[in-house]
């Protein structure tokens, strides 16, 4: 179990982004709460930049072209905003729950067993969001303590992944994943649990989303993780083939 | 404003003396009208302003290439990743937030954070640990001890890093130039987990010593 002050060790490797997608929302989530902390985090993620000096390397002219062109046709966020979600009944809870789980860093328990959270690893929006149960906290940590925890990672697309984290002997576990392919509108991203032909839903996004993370509470028997593509609000049962799956034995 | 090319090669004049770039990137050198340093150029970006934002590009894009590059061991993906970064500098310029950091910093978190998740995705990792293997065997602060600079700051770093122990230093540079997790690096340097952690931290607090980081300096670059 890590101790309350023993996370704050972790200020190098965070600094270093050394630390896999869930230790490091767990450690910004402790910097939001730990005002000489983020000093500290602060200065070394400086220095940490200064390690870049010695790589300079002109890219590519067609490299300039590419950015401006696509920054003409990008729209700007407005500061600390969070995505958007449409407001029916299901994303109404999504929404409710995304507060929450983005403060724990990625999970949030409670009545429903599994919460889709918008990708906010950033201090800045951590911090705008840090009011969280203690709970879901305990939950995190109880997940990454458990010395049979288990990581396993898979590409989704040019950019995406997916990563698992599964304790055999506690049988939960969490999916994360980022930076999935963009869908068109009408669409969105489905987790589950698939076991032989099964599949069960662990979690919808919310339409647009492309970042999220569910729990896996009730693995039983269940072999893979996957991700489809359905409907905005998501699908009973799968109705496409997973385009991202990681393998849980 | 400026013609594309040109004037991205202009802005770069002024600097050529220390193409490694200082960390504030302040003017350096009479050849401009007193070029902004990128932090009044990102506040700028931060209202819209795609002209700053194209000064910023000429300011930061080798030092967003050149890691992204150096992470991932591959260039057609290097240019991709820092495409994907400095358009999020772009979208999000708005969040940045000098008091905890520098622009340039800013900008190579996002890049670096973006490099190393692609790195780590698994199909991207394994074709870069193929990349790695095939490359001869080179430790990374040496890869560009050859290249000929008389920049300051790629000098300091080099001899900050020098006066790391060894385990801070190899800790640090397979953590930050090649995109390990601190599992990774302790199991590569055999040694054990806490022990990786607190040399990351201890060895990330000399090379700040060292550099001179402070905060409140690179805040009043931009005042």
């Amino acid at each position: 179990m890590s101790q309350p002050t023993e996370i704050h060790t972790l200020a190098g490797a965070y600094a270093l982004d050394a630390l896999t997608e869930i230790e490091r929302a767990a450690f910004a989530r402790h910097v939001a709460e730990c005002s000489s902390c983020a000093i500290e985090v602060a200065e070394l993620n400086e220095t940490a930049s200064r390690l870049s000096a010695p790589l300079w390397e002109t890219p590519p002219a067609r490299l300039r072209e590419s950015v401006l062109a696509e920054v003409g046709r990008t729209h700007q966020a407005l500061p600390g905003r969070v995505e958007r979600a449409p407001a029916d009944g299901v994303v109404r809870r999504w929404r409710r729950w995304t507060a929450a789980a983005v403060a724990a860093g990625v999970v949030a328990i409670g009545g429903v067993a599994t919460v889709w959270t918008v990708e906010q690893t950033r201090i800045d929006d951590l911090r705008q969001q840090a009011a969280s149960g203690q709970a879901d906290q305990n939950r995190l940590n109880a997940i990454l303590a458990v010395g049979d925890a288990r990581i396993r990672t898979s590409s989704v697309g040019p950019a995406g992944r997916m990563t698992v984290v599964v304790s055999p002997s506690l049988g939960d576990g969490v999916v994360l994943m980022s930076n999935l392919p963009p869908l068109p509108a009408g669409r969105t991203y489905q987790a589950w649990l698939i076991a032989g032909r099964e599949a069960t839903s662990v979690g919808v996004m919310p339409e647009g989303a492309q970042s999220g993370s569910a729990t896996l509470a009730q693995i039983g028997s269940a072999d893979t993780v996957g991700v489809t593509v359905e409907p905005a609000g998501g699908s009973k049962r799968p109705t496409s083939d997973p385009i991202g799956t990681v393998p849980l034995v | 404003l400026r013609a594309p090319q040109s004037r991205g090669k202009a802005g770069s004049v002024g600097r050529h003396a220390n193409r490694g770039g200082d960390p504030g990137w302040q003017p350096a050198g009479p050849a401009n009208t007193a070029p902004l340093g990128p932090d009044e150029l990102l506040r700028q970006v931060a209202r819209g302003d795609e002209q700053a934002f194209a000064a910023l590009y000429d300011a930061i894009a080798p030092r967003v290439f050149g890691l992204a590059k150096r992470v991932l061991r591959d260039s057609a993906q290097a240019e991709e990743v820092a495409q994907e970064a400095l358009v999020e500098v772009w979208r999000t310029a708005a969040r940045f937030d000098a008091s905890k950091g520098s622009a340039t910093s800013w900008v190579l978190t996002i890049t670096h954070r973006r490099a190393v998740d692609r790195v780590r995705s698994a199909q991207a990792g394994a074709d870069r640990e193929r990349r790695v293997a095939a490359a001869s065997v080179e430790t990374p602060y040496d890869d560009v001890v050859e290249e000929v600079t008389t920049n300051l700051e790629q000098q300091q770093v080099r001899r900050c890093l020098k006066g790391l122990t060894d385990l801070q230093r190899e800790a640090i540079t397979l953590a930050y130039y090649d995109g390990y997790t601190y599992r990774e690096v302790a199991e590569k340097l055999d040694t054990a987990l806490p022990t990786i952690k607190t040399r990351m931290r201890d060895g990330l607090i000399r090379l700040r010593d060292c550099l001179g980081v402070e905060l409140g300096s690179a805040k009043g670059v931009t005042g």
